[in-house]
């Protein structure tokens, strides 16, 4: 039996806010999370920009995790954790009322964020701390989920593979819900110099609100983001069963790795571009239905310019008429949770109509010729859209979402 | 082998409590020795962990955590009373607990 596979529930925590109307006012309205770093004193690095999660986030959270939890979790996991609460409360699922054995969390985390910046680390939470699957557990734990449980670390790519294994999950019968998503933060000192030393960074730092701009002829590199997001995936029968609002279908997907480079995407974007066309291929669609493409659009030179080429060849002559937007031009790359928080974003706009823009577009490439979305947000009917996630390692993924009927 | 006063006593359980209160979020006076630790006010087993090095500190015991682990074994802490009298037994023993069960 193949399930279809409906999104029931979301939410985001970005440096745009800590829940999804928040967020999607801030994105379509063309705002940047992006500002100086303060989780450390960044003043002697290169680069000194970030889009951190608002300080505000700690009080905020404490109406979702009970201080004990709390001490055992990092700040990143919090967000996680928050997120995933949130989520579940927009979806309106009741877990008493499902088999808890079909019920799973898989999770794309890179790591917890139990850096330097992390406070309040002891002997004993460290190890819990630490745990990238603790993300998962949590979440499994609150709710009491005995499914398969998991996180799964696949760099820029590990919340698209999460929603994809999800998936899977539930299209061959296996689950009837599962809570996919992620959450990563990777500012502090030593990622950042780290980064830096692959000039993979910006080192656009004033000011911070224009520093990311993806498929700018002047871009520089990424500007790190951090956050969460969290998607309830459940099957269409026990969505209707429940009645249950249904946010979109996910149609399909597409994992695959390029076997090329540790860090750099193939060539010409020939990996990208085998991705996409896998993606539609599993989804049953034609590539004429595709309305959207939620960019990986990182903003660093190559990434631009081979996803460009990569949506050219799988499109054609069609590829300048579809629309391609970056949310990172507004928070950052996300890392572990881009995946995830760029999923709902493209679910918001098959939902709402509406497509956010890819800010700082101010000087294009003459080299990049499709349609960016350029600083200012668009009213378009979305009947399919597809959302690229592209890591390091090589690791890429194409998810497929389509509108669901009213 | 320390001399437990009902001064130390009193001291042991006031921190017990005040411990759990703050852990779980609860009043300190709606505890009482019969609360049972996981069931009734959402604690965890590291709590029982973090207690002792608590009282380690606080009168410079000497005592291993394989002992008290061995010891855990055959006596079982379920209530928060189980708990501190447990907690006094180690520190009147400390490495001679598992002595004292024989």
């Amino acid at each position: 039996m193949q399930e279809k596979v409906v999104v029931t529930g979301m939410n985001i925590i970005s440096s745009l806010g800590f829940d999804l109307q928040t967020n999607w006012k801030n994105l379509v309205e063309g705002k940047s999370g992006v500002r100086y770093i303060t989780l450390f004193d960044a003043s002697a690095n290169t680069t000194r920009i970030a889009a951190e999660v608002p300080a505000e986030f700690e009080e905020y959270s404490r109406q979702f995790v009970k201080k004990r939890a709390a001490s055992q979790m990092t700040r990143v996991t919090r967000m996680c954790y928050t997120c995933a609460k949130v989520a579940v409360e927009h979806s309106g699922i009741n877990f008493d009322t499902l088999n808890r054995e079909r019920c799973s969390v898989i999770l794309g985390v890179v790591n917890t964020g139990n850096s330097s910046t992390e406070k309040d680390t002891t002997f004993q939470n460290t190890i819990f701390k630490g745990m990238t699957n603790s993300m998962s557990a949590w979440i499994s734990l609150e709710y009491q989920l005995q499914g398969p449980n998991f996180v799964v670390n696949t760099a820029c790519a590990s919340s698209a593979y999460a929603i994809g294994l999800g998936y899977d999950l539930i299209h061959s019968g296996r689950a009837d819900a599962v809570i996919v998503g992620g959450a990563d933060s990777i500012i502090n000192r030593e990622e950042i110099e780290g980064f830096n030393s692959l000039y993979a960074l910006s080192v656009n730092n004033d000011p911070p609100e224009k520093a990311s701009r993806p498929f700018s002829k002047d871009r520089d590199g990424f500007v790190i983001g951090e956050g969460a997001g969290v998607l309830i995936l459940e099957s269409e029968s026990s969505a209707k069963a429940r009645n249950a609002e249904i946010y979109a279908e996910v149609a399909g997907y597409a994992l695959t790795s390029e076997a090329y480079s540790i860090m750099a995407p193939m060539k010409d974007g020939q990996g990208m571009a085998i991705t996409i066309e896998r993606a539609i291929q599993n989804a049953g669609i034609s590539k004429d239905e595709v309305d959207y493409i939620n960019a990986h659009g990182t903003s660093t030179e190559l990434n631009d310019r081979y996803e460009t080429m990569a949506i050219k060849k799988v499109f054609g002559e069609r590829a300048g008429k579809i629309p391609v937007s970056s949310s990172k031009s507004m928070i950052g790359h996300t890392i572990g949770a881009a995946g995830a928080i760029e999923g709902i974003i493209t679910i918001l706009s098959i939902r709402n109509s509406i497509l956010t823009p890819t800010i700082n577009l101010d000087h294009p490439d003459p080299d990049l010729d499709l349609d960016y979305v350029p600083n200012h947000f668009r009213n378009k009917e979305i009947r399919v859209a597809l959302s690229n996630s592209f890591g390091f390692g090589g690791h890429n993924a194409t998810l497929v979402f389509r509108k669901y009927p009213s | 082998m320390a001399h437990i006063t009902e001064a130390t006593k009193k001291e042991v359980k006031d921190i017990v409590y005040q411990f759990f209160a703050d852990e779980c979020e609860v009043n300190v006076a709606t505890l009482n020795d019969s609360t049972n630790i996981i069931r009734d006010i959402d604690g965890d087993s590291l709590m029982f962990l973090e207690l002792i090095e608590v009282f380690k500190k606080k009168y410079n015991l000497d005592i291993e955590l394989k002992t008290i682990g061995k010891y855990a074994v055959k006596h079982p802490v379920e209530t928060i009373g189980q708990l501190i009298d447990m907690q006094m037994l180690i520190i009147e023993n400390e490495n001679k607990l598992l002595e004292f069960d024989k």
